[in-house]
């Protein structure tokens, strides 16, 4: 299945889905240290739903970190 | 001096401030100190949780809040729908701990104007959904009235678009605003310039100022941050004092009566 991070094509060749969980470990090192939020195809997706929610082929996910702004 | 009320948080200081545009962090945090400010704005952006640069900011914001004992105010900037607004909203109150959201809804990429549609839609999800909203929006009354009616106890109009340092554009639909609805907090926010500007918005009864180019984009942005704090002071106290009305006629200051050499080649 083809999934995007952060507008990032992946490719994943023996699954159907993954959880969000999964999907952040494709690319990210250590998130849980870090202090990021998660939204799946547009909705957001709280921390205590990344196991148990879904990422599947043409989802696309953003992760956001905190920056300045007025 | 009375305290700036945002939904029930009284604050001593009427400035708010972003956190964008400085010359370094450093200049930032010393800027954000001379304001005096308690509340700081900031944003969400797509970034790799690994990379440090984005940690850092953030630690070093949470830094500055703990400092000023101040609130941060995540915004929306960049949404363009209701749906964008909303989802930005919730993945910032999940980082940021705060049901405080600057609402940022854009109807027009040339002037960054709200998009009142949206805006109004937005708004009322996410009141419905527990955020205490401050929503930026134009200077429209009505639009004023709808999003206050919707729950809203702080409404945001602009000045002038964002970025732009041209100051209140129609002081007039400002004061109209202030006149019409007398209970809401009004914090004028974007298009502020000068220290002057901030002063005016007080003069009119306005609660607070939100700005971030006109301290951050100054060539001394901590003298102009220093600046700033005292006008919304000055502003304000004369809001208080009372301002004396306006006459079309002048008026001697000095008593007339027994002036030396009046009349006196007539």
């Amino acid at each position: 299945m083809n999934i995007h991070i952060n507008g990032k094509a992946y490719s994943l060749s023996n699954e159907i889905h993954i959880s969000v969980s999964s999907a952040l470990t494709l690319h990210f090192i250590e998130p849980q240290q870090s202090t990021f939020a998660v939204a799946l195809n547009g909705d957001f997706v709280g921390k205590e739903e990344y196991d148990t929610t879904l990422v599947k082929n043409g989802d696309s996910l953003d992760v956001l970190l905190p920056i300045q702004g007025g | 001096m009375m305290t700036l009320n945002i939904y029930g948080q009284q604050l001593d200081s009427r400035l708010l401030i972003g956190s964008a545009l400085y010359p370094s962090p450093h200049v930032m945090k010393q800027a954000i100190l001379a304001s005096g400010s308690q509340v700081v704005t900031l944003s969400l952006k797509r970034q790799n949780p690994s990379e440090k640069s984005g940690q850092q900011i953030w630690r070093y914001l949470q830094e500055v809040i703990a400092e000023v004992h101040g609130h941060l105010l995540p915004n929306t900037a960049g949404c363009k729908t209701a749906k964008e607004a909303v989802t930005l909203a919730k993945m910032s109150r999940e980082i940021f701990q705060t049901d405080w959201i600057k609402l940022e809804v854009i109807g027009d990429d040339y002037n960054l104007q709200p998009d009142p549609i949206e805006l109004l839609n937005a708004t009322e999800q996410l009141i419905n959904d527990g955020f205490k909203v401050l929503p930026y929006c134009t200077d429209d009354l009505v639009l004023c009235q709808r999003l206050y009616d919707l729950g809203c106890q702080v409404i945001m109009p602009w000045a002038s678009p964002i970025g732009t340092g041209k100051g209140l554009m129609n002081p007039y639909n400002l004061e109209t605003i202030r006149l019409r609805l007398p209970d809401a907090t009004l914090i004028l926010d974007a298009g502020i310039g000068k220290p002057s500007d901030a002063c005016l918005a007080m003069e009119m009864g306005y609660d607070g100022v939100l700005l971030n180019s006109a301290v951050a984009l100054a060539d001394n942005p901590v003298l102009m941050a220093k600046a700033f704090g005292q006008a919304l002071q000055a502003g304000e106290q004369g809001y208080v004092a009372g301002i004396m009305e306006q006459r079309q006629t002048a008026h001697p200051s000095t008593p007339t009566l027994d002036t030396p050499f009046w009349h006196q080649n007539s």
